[in-house]
């Protein structure tokens, strides 16, 4: 073992070493919060004005909102309740761009529903919001305590909650950003397993064609050998993967205080706000509005999902470890290696279907299969996490690392007896049944 | 003290080494002959487990070999290669910690190889930038950095240049002073005389021979005479009289001849000395011991012929 780990270390120092290992350190952040922060600004389109039609049956708001701004919204009331399908398609209804609902449950469930046909810019939900809820308030307490308590209604009040929905897409199931998210975190796990894992085929190629192998096997065994590779590309990666992570979480403190403060702070274009209103607006404002920020900053659990990153890409490099060790070991040349590389783009191409399809269909029994199959179980498993799961899922998933973890020593096992035959042959034809006549032996 | 005991290894349905026993004296010179292919290189991985018998066994000091009897001993491999993106430094502290070394050990070493082999100046530049010649004292040094009891070299000459060959031997001549045993596979036979104390003749996988260089060079003796003189090549033809052959004769300068003769039966050198010193000026009558190279080649040709 300690063999294994002068090994891992030298492996380890040669990539940190290499300009390409530091160029991807800095770059790989920088790209993912380059793409955070076009996400984010991406959630800022959509149209700048609108007529708003407000189904208000009980009359609470009698047919009054006090505009905050000069532009882009206005109002119109109805006191009936609208049907969403009627408000779709009725001729009445077209000239209208947007129905907020808001009936008598707006005290117990602190909800109002906003179907839009064209989705509106963040500054328009965050002024409808703001307006609607001001309004609610003039009329609950003036109402019911009188003028005079509206402000102090609105210092201990609970700010209410806007549902933004597309009149066409009412459970925004194209908007599931959060599983989305953890397809893209399963994909990054996928791309740093093809560059770390190519990188154990390539390290053991290079050491047969430049003939150290046989210097080191006097003094180590051909399983301490392969461990120390498999172990010093994985220190590698998991730095890498530190690196980024402090990096993004970095970069994405800086957006919070520099690049995107007017969305945390409070600042609503044409519009004089004081601190107190801009609280009243509740946690967040802009943030609350605009889905990148909501999603990047209030619904990840990252407690939650770096540690599971870490887990089940450990799981999933050891599954795909031994593959690329017996690549390495096999190759006569590159050229073979190239070849051989072949089966494990399949299967990583498989990894990615899995994590598309339990992004589209969580419960369906593929996504089960795929959850299970250790290769495509991490990729699945990072879906899962970020969506959430239940206490009993996440019991199942740790089972499913656990299989992986079994599944990756024995072929860890069957890679050492590859390795230890291929790695002092050279320049010898690769064929089927050289591979078989290795295992065996 | 290692003995190889009936070393048995087969490549798939090719049999590499067919029986193979012989022992290695501790603190000399043992020299691996035979011609290429001849089994050598895997006798060596066996010695240094980097392969298995498929039967037979190892033994150093009557105990079966084990990985720490490996970790002791130094290789040079014939297949040698070292990480062109290291430092000469790092490569070789990096190659003593696999063999067992402290970090400070191998760093102390390393500083005394380089220094004794005049290259401390190169001890941060990156092998990539070396010549082949440093590239191989580096390899050399990787071998014995950890400093061995036996040191296994596996073809330790080829590629290098004369000066470098001369250090390399200069060095096994001191380990053998230090009691230390050296393992020398090569196909250079003058190394083999000026060097080796014993040796074992590999060829197609068999033991053709295995004894002091000495005794094997004397028992292959063809009873060859190298003969100078002052006279008459006639009276030197007529004085040899039946007993000896000659082989080849060269004139020097005038009536300064040198000669090959080869004795008949059972003649003695001093009959040569009888038979010639009475008709012309003898100046030097010196047997001719066969060198490795014609051992070598006569008995590698004599197994042929028995096949």
């Amino acid at each position: 073992m300690k063999n294994s780990l002068i090994i891992a270390a030298r492996e380890f120092l040669e990539r940190f070493r290499s300009r390409s290992f530091n160029v991807m350190l800095v770059l790989g952040p920088l790209l993912i919060l380059a793409f955070i922060y076009g996400y984010i600004q991406s959630k800022n389109q959509g149209v700048l004005s609108m007529r708003v039609l407000v189904a208000d049956p009980t009359g609470l708001m009698d047919n009054r909102i006090k505009p905050i701004g000069k532009e882009g919204l206005s109002y119109a009331f109805r006191q009936e309740y609208i049907d969403i399908e009627r408000f779709k398609q009725g001729k009445e209804f077209q000239q209208y761009d947007a129905l907020v609902e808001i009936n008598e449950a707006i005290f117990s469930n602190k909800t109002v529903k906003v179907r839009y046909r064209q989705t509106p810019n963040v500054d328009l939900k965050v002024r409808m919001k703001f307006e609607i809820e001001r309004r609610v308030e003039e009329c609950l307490v003036s109402d019911t305590l009188g003028p005079q308590y509206v402000g102090v209604y609105s210092s201990i009040k609970q700010p209410l909650n806007f549902h933004f929905n597309d009149v066409n897409d009412l459970y925004n199931k194209a908007e599931q950003d959060v599983s989305w998210l953890g397809y893209s975190l399963g994909y990054v796990m996928i791309v740093f397993l093809i560059v770390f894992g190519t990188n154990i085929a390539r390290s053991i190629t290079r050491e047969k064609a430049n003939r150290i192998s046989e210097v080191l096997l006097a003094s180590v065994k051909p399983f301490e050998l392969m461990m120390g590779k498999i172990l010093g590309v994985l220190w590698s990666s998991l730095f890498q993967l530190f690196c980024w992570i402090v990096l993004v979480g970095l970069g994405l403190w800086i957006f919070q205080e520099v690049l995107l403060e007017d969305y945390f702070n409070g600042y609503l274009k044409g519009v004089q706000m004081s601190p107190e209103e801009w609280r009243q607006l509740g946690m967040g404002g802009y943030a609350q509005v605009n889905e990148g920020i909501s999603l990047f900053y209030n619904q990840l659990n990252y407690g939650f999902l770096i540690p599971n990153f870490i887990l089940f890409f450990l799981s999933t490099y050891w599954v795909y470890a031994s593959f690329f060790t017996i690549i390495g070991a096999l190759s006569g040349d590159d050229a073979d290696g190239q070849q051989f590389i072949l089966p494990i783009w399949l299967l990583f191409g498989l990894s990615i279907y899995a994590g598309y399809n339990a992004t589209l269909y969580p419960d369906s029994a593929w996504t089960s299969f795929f959850a299970i199959f250790p290769w495509t179980s991490g990729m699945v498993s990072m879906v899962k996490v970020t969506m959430g799961v239940s206490l009993s899922s996440y019991l199942l998933m740790l089972i499913s690392w656990s299989v992986s973890m079994v599944v990756g020593a024995m072929m860890l096992v069957l890679a050492g007896r590859v390795f230890k035959n291929g790695i002092l042959s050279y320049s010898h034809k690769l064929t089927l049944s050289l591979l078989f006549k290795w295992l065996k032996r | 003290m290692i003995e190889l005991v009936d070393i048995q290894k087969s490549f798939q349905n090719k049999l590499a080494l067919d029986g193979v026993s012989f022992t290695i004296p501790k603190g000399k010179v043992f020299g691996l002959i035979g011609p290429n292919g001849a089994g050598k290189t895997t006798l060596i991985r066996i010695l240094n487990q980097i392969l298995s018998p498929s039967s037979g066994s190892v033994m150093v000091q009557g105990m079966p070999l084990t990985a720490s009897h490996v970790r002791s001993f130094g290789y040079l491999p014939e297949e040698r290669g070292l990480y062109r993106e290291m430092t000469v430094k790092n490569h070789l502290i990096f190659l003593a910690k696999l063999r067992g070394l402290s970090g400070k050990e191998a760093q102390a070493n390393v500083i005394h190889w380089l220094k004794k082999f005049g290259i401390s100046d190169w001890e941060n530049k990156r092998i990539d930038a070396l010549s082949k010649g440093m590239a191989q004292k580096i390899q050399f040094i990787a071998a014995v950095v950890h400093g061995p009891e036996v040191i296994i070299l596996d073809e330790p000459l080829s590629g290098f240049d004369p000066l470098n060959i001369q250090l390399i031997l200069d060095e096994i001549k001191t380990f053998v002073q230090q009691d230390k045993t050296v393992v020398f596979s090569t196909h250079n036979m003058q190394s083999v005389d000026e060097l080796c104390d014993e040796v074992a003749l590999i060829h197609q996988g068999k033991l053709l021979a295995n004894d002091k260089v000495a005794d094997l060079r004397s028992k292959h003796r063809n009873g060859d005479y190298k003969i100078r003189f002052r006279g008459n090549a006639v009276a030197f033809a007529n004085a040899l009289w039946t007993g000896f052959e000659i082989i080849e004769t060269k004139e020097l300068s005038e009536n300064y001849r040198e000669a090959v003769i080869r004795k008949r039966a059972d003649q003695s050198f001093n009959d040569v000395f009888t038979f010639l010193s009475g008709s012309l000026s003898l100046e030097l009558i010196e047997e001719q011991i066969p060198s490795m190279q014609d051992v070598f080649v006569k008995l590698i040709a004599a197994h042929h012929h028995e096949e």
